[in-house]
């Protein structure tokens, strides 16, 4: 059973809707980031899926209760944390990376699997950090054609803390930025899927957060589900698209609420 | 003494509708130099230009006007915003 305190609020898993991620900075054991994080860099080989055998430790931080509370909220509590993983080290020198998806362009509009991404040691802007694009998780676009694109406003590196945890809808525009520094840079990315349908929120859900009317003055600086529903448009993308947009997004909230079970 | 000709520079910006006027939401600029390679910032990236008009007064000529993402469909979303591909011929040392 999940400790209700590390649930997620009613405005974050609106915000994972439109946004397509969530950071998260467990209180982890002390040591334990930097303790990963060496036993990655004294590895000579990619262990794959094995990576967890090859640096046990790395459960502590998949069993905390924090990103349990992750999970649970958006996926419901017989979430699955799915075997395929990978450890991506960036290596000094190493060049960024175009944006893409991870294998082929799912259009799930509604919150069935996402990606988990630990970074074990605090990410520079210089150490190629993985870059994402906000609001791109519902676009129905391969890789190929995101080949034109560099910079995308609103695009965010994630230069974050030791022992972060990002995660991002699955089918997310991401890409990476050059390793500039003389530190690897390491990532391990957890695949979590849902199992079953919800029939009610997972969440710390309060059913009158979901009152309050539009507000056409706060707009991208919603606090409430219905307004960060409406009006967030981190992609500052044309007014057919946001319609199209919001209409994804109730419906994805729909199915969390349970109502289409 | 031979001169040296003109090379072409490319521009592709991703505007937020196939308006000339309207915000530019993506930028890739591509210089004719051998070894060039386009990069994804993990700084603040710069932004030249605003909208493709202000590209065009600067010089940059239109050599591809968006694909108007047909077929229409009143639900999907495909690529973010709508991309004019630019050139301009100048001599580059």
């Amino acid at each position: 059973m999940t400790d209700t305190q590390y649930l997620l609020s009613d405005a974050e898993v609106a915000r994972f809707i439109v946004s397509g991620y969530h950071l998260l900075e467990p209180e982890l054991p002390a040591g334990l980031n930097e303790s990963i994080a060496q036993k990655l860099d004294a590895l000579e080989t990619n262990p794959g899926d094995a990576i967890t055998e090859a640096v046990p430790e790395i459960w502590q931080v998949l069993d905390h209760s924090q990103v349990k509370g992750v999970l649970v909220s958006l996926l419901g509590p017989d979430y699955q944390v799915q075997s395929h993983r990978h450890w991506h080290c960036k290596q000094p020198g190493s060049g960024y990376m175009q944006w893409h998806q991870d294998g082929l362009n799912n259009r799930d509009l509604h919150l069935n699997h996402f990606l988990g991404l630990y970074y074990p040691r605090a990410v520079s802007a210089e150490m190629g950090p993985t870059i994402i694009v906000p609001g791109t998780q519902y676009r129905n676009a391969p890789t190929d054609r995101m080949a034109t694109y560099t910079n995308i406003r609103g695009q965010v590196p994630l230069v974050v803390k030791a022992g972060t945890l990002a995660f991002t809808h699955y089918d997310l525009w991401h890409g990476t930025g050059a390793n500039r520094s003389s530190v690897k840079r390491h990532m391990i990315k957890f695949l979590f899927r849902r199992t079953r349908p919800n029939t009610a929120p997972t969440w710390n859900h309060d059913p009158a957060a979901l009152n309050n009317p539009h507000d056409w003055n706060t707009r991208d600086q919603a606090e409430d589900v219905n307004n960060i529903l409406t009006f967030t448009n981190p992609l500052r993308v044309s007014q057919s698209d946001h319609y199209k947009e919001r209409s994804i997004r109730r419906e994805c909230w729909n199915d969390l609420m349970g109502r289409t079970a | 003494m031979s001169e040296v000709p003109p090379r072409q520079r490319l521009l592709y910006l991703h505007a937020r509708t196939p308006s000339v006027f309207s915000e530019v939401l993506g930028l890739t600029l591509i210089e004719p130099v051998a070894g060039f390679r386009v990069e994804i910032s993990a700084e603040e990236p710069q932004w030249p230009y605003k909208t493709v008009h202000e590209a065009v007064v600067e010089g940059w000529q239109i050599v591809q006007f968006p694909y108007l993402q047909a077929p229409f469909d009143d639900r999907d979303l495909d690529v973010i915003g709508y991309e004019f591909i630019l050139q301009k011929m100048e001599v580059v040392q």
